[in-house]
């Protein structure tokens, strides 16, 4: 490869920089882009979702997602919940933190997570006397409110309960919610501390 | 007037349309993304990896797995499948129910149907004739469920239970979903191959648990030591008839152990609200898995001393 | 680009009593353009040399399996950035200060700053390929150089790029070269997607998906935007002059230069990605459109090189020609699987590797090729080019691309069509594909010994004619003194 087998040449005589014609661009580009632009747009808004986060292609909104939703198995967590903000939350708040001397927390109490007989029992039939819950005693008295609720109705409010705030529970399904209410029959009696204690 | 500026400022904005869109935006909506419930159960999904799994994420990236596997399962559309679980007390009311709401079901069909339980009455893609058919079932007495079933060719060569969805990554990094198969997808991996020690021997050479497998062995992840008197109880235990080196015994580094226990943590089996399916139960992990170490999937475990929440629920 | 002109032949840039002689341009231009190309052209050789390795494991499973640095996974994204930030970025960037120079009838300024950042550039290529073997690949596509390599590339270019602001700052001209625009947005385009994935990539990750979306933008703005922004530059530019036709229509380049900007930046979403379904969305609407970008170069190019009125380089317009024509399948190829019922059937094959393969050796390397052949004569200052070793470089690069792809994209249909069918092992549909590799590795050959003439062509340049620029310098600096003194000379 020695550089003198190849003769250096003299570079041609470089003509001006290129020049620029001014010819107009062809009209069929033109009406292709905006064919083409239109049914893009066309397409997003059908498939596109409009910017919503939940909905993955195939689906092309969230009300076709919805209709894919498996049925929650009779628990509605949204039922539970604007039963327990009208029925519960009025003494132990919407937050589950409680009220001092009206009703006690259910954020990491060990009742809402514990046992679920024991829990269902208590707005069956009402709770009476001292209850320990999170390392406070509460001596109050709570009618029976869950008592005029169906099964489903309760075992939403008590799923939405055990779920919430920070609980994880499991839920709580209608058919343990009528399990119960057969296992106490016609009880009008409130429960105490000691008889839940003796439920399995 | 001088256009140079001006045109600077538009060509400008018009590329950095497409930073606001795709990086801004996804940052603030992906980006700022939280785990969210699993369907039907409160417990929140995804779990973070364990420590040694996400070590084996790094060893994942740094020896370019992500050049020849993906992690994405894709989805084409999704199917609503009615199945009869119970005929109930009143058998005849059922029949003429069905024969009624399925007028193109053969009389043989819906005989057999009613006498083989479970029974898949109807697949459709309409929820609302679903949901009339249940009703009616329910109606005459009988119980029936609703499968959501995906489909899609990544699902039915059983890479998946569902489609891959921006969750299964929250807290994955660096994220790498991959862009070639020239070997099988692995966002489920952990749940078609659980075993530890199939994962590890794979690693180090393929053909012993694959035959016929183009992909390359990872020899430098493993040790290996002459077989002397006594086994070590980290060897591999390759299946019969296809020791690699006989005569040697191969012990996992710490590297192969994190990688595989990356593999076994990829599930993409959690029913979640952006990919709906029909879990098989309520509780996270289906776990007849042994060799899974707790934690160590990206599912959460159910809380410790719960039993499974529901029985296998009917409608 | 300022005032409208007038449609009467009257040349584009007739010499102002004050602007500088072409020769003085070209050699202002001279060490760092023959810097940035000769190192670009031994990087190319080193990519693709790790490139035929890569492949090489794909037929023998048990090739080099003992030692990490040599996995596949560790060869195949070291070549690939070797290719992208060895070869094609450091071309790009010489390309962009010899137009910047030549279009605006000016030296380069600050050469010296360019050459510090192409040094910079090639530290930071080599400790990012050695990164990559050594295992601190980041994973992404197009951004697998790890953060500290990043960190030297970035301050590189940012010199580089002052040298040649300074140069467009400096311009004689007062109407812009249609190639001017192209070269000024990609001249900060660069800088501005860099940051930003190392930012949100590298040195604060972001969380979850958004850093795959972020990197899939990265990916397609550095492919599709900027190399097609610095490509098309050098296509608009070298048509005209090597055939001696007008470029055919400023309103036709501006039209290209509108749609790439607009609409280009936005592709490069898979349409089955695991993200919400507006991002790929959006991706395919761009994508689509880019169906009229292409159309556009190749209206362009096909009216402009109509019967040429005085041919000049023709080894230049070859590859320059290969180029536009790969540019034209690569357009299709994306655009044909942006469309969901066909990206059901080509994502995650080889078809995409082919494509990407087209759209960065076959238009951009060709066309970087066509200009680097162009230039560099000019920049020497002599024309020494053995005509029988371009043409086998030619044809060795072609005959190679084609043989590369053409099997990729054909396994990548194969393997797609039959992946649908849930029945078929994937075993075997991946072997059959492998067969089909066996072409490809051979192209990739090809390939090598092409990039090896490549090089050996331009060291001809650089180590044989040393000599004479010492002399030839001394001679023009004389000439020049005389002349501005006032003397004819």
């Amino acid at each position: 490869m020695s550089p003198d087998r190849v003769q250096p040449l003299p570079l041609p005589v470089e003509s001006s920089e290129p020049k620029v014609a001014e010819d107009a661009v062809p009209i069929v580009l033109v009406v292709v882009f905006l064919i083409l632009f239109f049914c893009g747009l066309v397409y997003f808004d059908q498939r596109g979702a409009w910017f919503k986060p939940e909905v993955y292609v195939p689906y092309a909104s969230i009300t076709e997602l919805q209709a894919f939703q498996p049925p929650t198995g009779g628990i509605n967590l949204e039922r539970g919940k604007a039963l327990y903000e009208s029925i519960c939350g009025l003494c132990h708040n919407n937050d589950g933190t409680g009220k001092p001397n009206q009703a006690p927390p259910f954020a990491g109490s060990e009742w809402a997570l514990g046992n679920p007989n024991r829990m269902i029992r208590i707005p069956l039939n009402g709770l009476n006397g001292s209850i320990k819950v999170k390392d406070t005693d509460w001596a109050l008295s709570m009618p029976a409110m869950g008592a005029a609720l169906s099964d489903e109705d309760l075992s939403a409010v008590l799923s939405y309960i055990r779920t919430s705030w920070g609980n994880k529970a499991t839920p709580i399904t209608s058919d343990m919610v009528k399990a119960v209410r057969g296992a106490v029959g016609t009880r009008t009696q409130m429960w105490t501390v000691e008889q839940l204690n003796a439920v399995q | 007037m001088n256009y140079g500026p001006l045109l600077f400022l538009a060509a400008f904005a018009a590329m950095s349309a497409s930073w606001f869109g795709f990086v801004i935006g996804p940052q603030a909506q992906l980006g700022r993304q939280q785990p969210a419930a699993m369907l039907g159960s409160p417990v929140t999904y995804p779990a973070n990896r364990s420590g040694e799994a996400r070590q084996g994420l790094q060893i994942y990236r740094a020896n370019g797995c992500v050049e020849c596997h993906s992690q994405q399962v894709r989805q084409t559309g999704t199917k609503l499948i009615v199945q009869l679980v119970e005929l109930g007390t009143n058998q005849p009311a059922l029949a003429a129910t069905l024969k009624r709401e399925l007028p193109s079901l053969p009389e043989a069909e819906l005989t057999r149907a009613m006498e083989k339980l479970p029974a898949a009455l109807l697949t459709t893609s309409a929820r609302p004739d679903a949901d009339v058919l249940m009703k009616a079932i329910a109606a005459a007495g009988g119980k029936c469920s609703l499968q959501i079933v995906p489909v899609g060719p990544d699902l039915e060569r059983g890479w998946g239970k569902r489609r891959t969805v921006a969750g299964d990554f929250l807290y994955d990094s660096p994220v790498l979903p991959g862009y070639q198969r020239m070997g099988p997808d692995l966002a489920n991996v952990g749940a078609r191959n659980p075993d530890l020690n199939w994962q590890l021997c794979h690693l180090f050479w393929p053909r012993s648990e694959v035959a016929g497998s183009g992909m390359p062995a990872c020899e430098f992840l493993f040790e290996k030591l002459p077989l002397g008197a006594v086994r070590s109880p980290d060897a591999l235990v390759f299946p019969a008839g296809t020791d690699p080196v006989p005569g040697f015994q191969v012990i996992p580094t710490p590297a192969a152990r994190s990688l595989a226990a990356y593999l076994l943590s990829l599930r993409a089996d959690a029913p979640l609200f952006e990919a709906p399916f029909s879990a098989p139960a309520v509780a996270a992990t289906s776990t007849n898995a042994p060799a899974v170490a707790p934690g160590s999937t990206n599912a959460p475990a159910p809380a410790a001393g719960t039993p499974p929440a529901n029985p296998p629920k009917t409608s | 680009m300022n005032e409208p002109r007038p449609s009467s032949p009257s040349p584009a840039a007739t010499p102002a009593p004050t602007a500088c002689p072409v020769a003085a341009i070209d050699r202002s231009c001279r060490l760092p353009v023959l810097f940035l190309f000769v190192s670009g052209a031994a990087w190319l050789l080193a990519g693709s040399v790790l490139s035929l390795l890569a492949s090489i494991h794909l037929h023998a499973p048990n090739f080099l399996s003992h030692r990490a640095a040599l996995g596949y996974g560790r060869l195949q994204p070291a070549s690939q950035e070797a290719l992208l930030y060895g070869f094609c970025l450091p071309a790009a960037m010489g390309i962009g200060l010899w137009l910047f120079a030549r279009l605006g009838s000016t030296p380069l300024v600050q050469p010296g700053l360019a050459i510090f950042g192409s040094a910079f550039w090639n530290l930071g290529c080599a400790f990012g390929i050695g990164g990559i073997l050594a295992g601190d690949a980041t994973g992404f596509a197009a951004f697998n150089l790890p953060g500290y390599a990043g960190g030297m590339l970035l301050a590189g270019y940012l010199l580089v790029s002052i040298s040649a602001a300074l140069t467009f700052h400096q311009r004689k001209v007062t109407t812009l070269f249609p190639s001017l625009w192209f070269l000024v947005a990609a001249l900060f385009w660069f800088p501005w997607i860099f940051t930003s994935a190392q930012l949100f990539l590298v040195v604060a990750p972001v969380r979850g998906m958004a850093q795959a979306v972020i990197a899939w933008w990265y990916a397609n703005n550095l492919q599709n935007v900027y190399l097609w922004l610095t490509g098309l530059a050098a296509v608009f530019y070298l048509l005209p002059k090597t055939t001696g036709n007008a470029l055919y229509s400023r309103n036709l380049a501006l039209l290209v230069f509108w749609l790439v900007l607009v609409f280009s930046s936005w592709g490069g979403i898979p349409a089955s990605a695991p993200v919400p379904a507006w991002i790929p969305t959006l991706s395919l609407v761009a994508t689509l459109v880019s169906l009229v970008t292409v159309f556009a170069v190749l209206t362009a190019c096909r009216r402009t090189v109509r019967r040429p009125a005085a041919p000049v380089a023709p080894a230049s317009l070859r590859f320059v020609r290969f180029g536009v024509a790969s540019f034209v399948v690569a357009g299709l190829m994306q655009v044909v699987a942006a469309f969901p019922c066909v990206s059901a059937i080509t994502d995650f094959t080889w078809y995409g590797a082919a494509r990407t393969q087209i759209n960065v050796f076959g238009f951009f390397a060709m066309v970087a090729f066509g200009a680097i052949y162009f230039i560099v004569p000019r920049v020497a200052g002599f024309e020494c080019l053995c005509p029988k070793r371009t043409k086998a470089h030619f044809w060795l690069a072609a005959v190679g691309l084609v043989l590369t792809v053409v099997p990729e994209a054909v396994a990548g249909l194969n393997e797609g069509l039959k992946l649908g069918d849930a029945n078929l092992s994937f075993l075997q549909i991946s072997a059959d594909s492998f067969h089909l590799m066996r072409v490809s590795t051979l192209g990739i050959l090809s390939v090598v010994l092409g990039q090896a003439f490549f090089l050996v062509n331009l060291l001809t340049y650089v180590i044989g004619t040393s000599r004479k620029w010492v002399l030839a310098e001394a001679s023009a600096a004389t000439t020049d003194r005389l002349k501005t003194a006032g003397v004819n000379s």
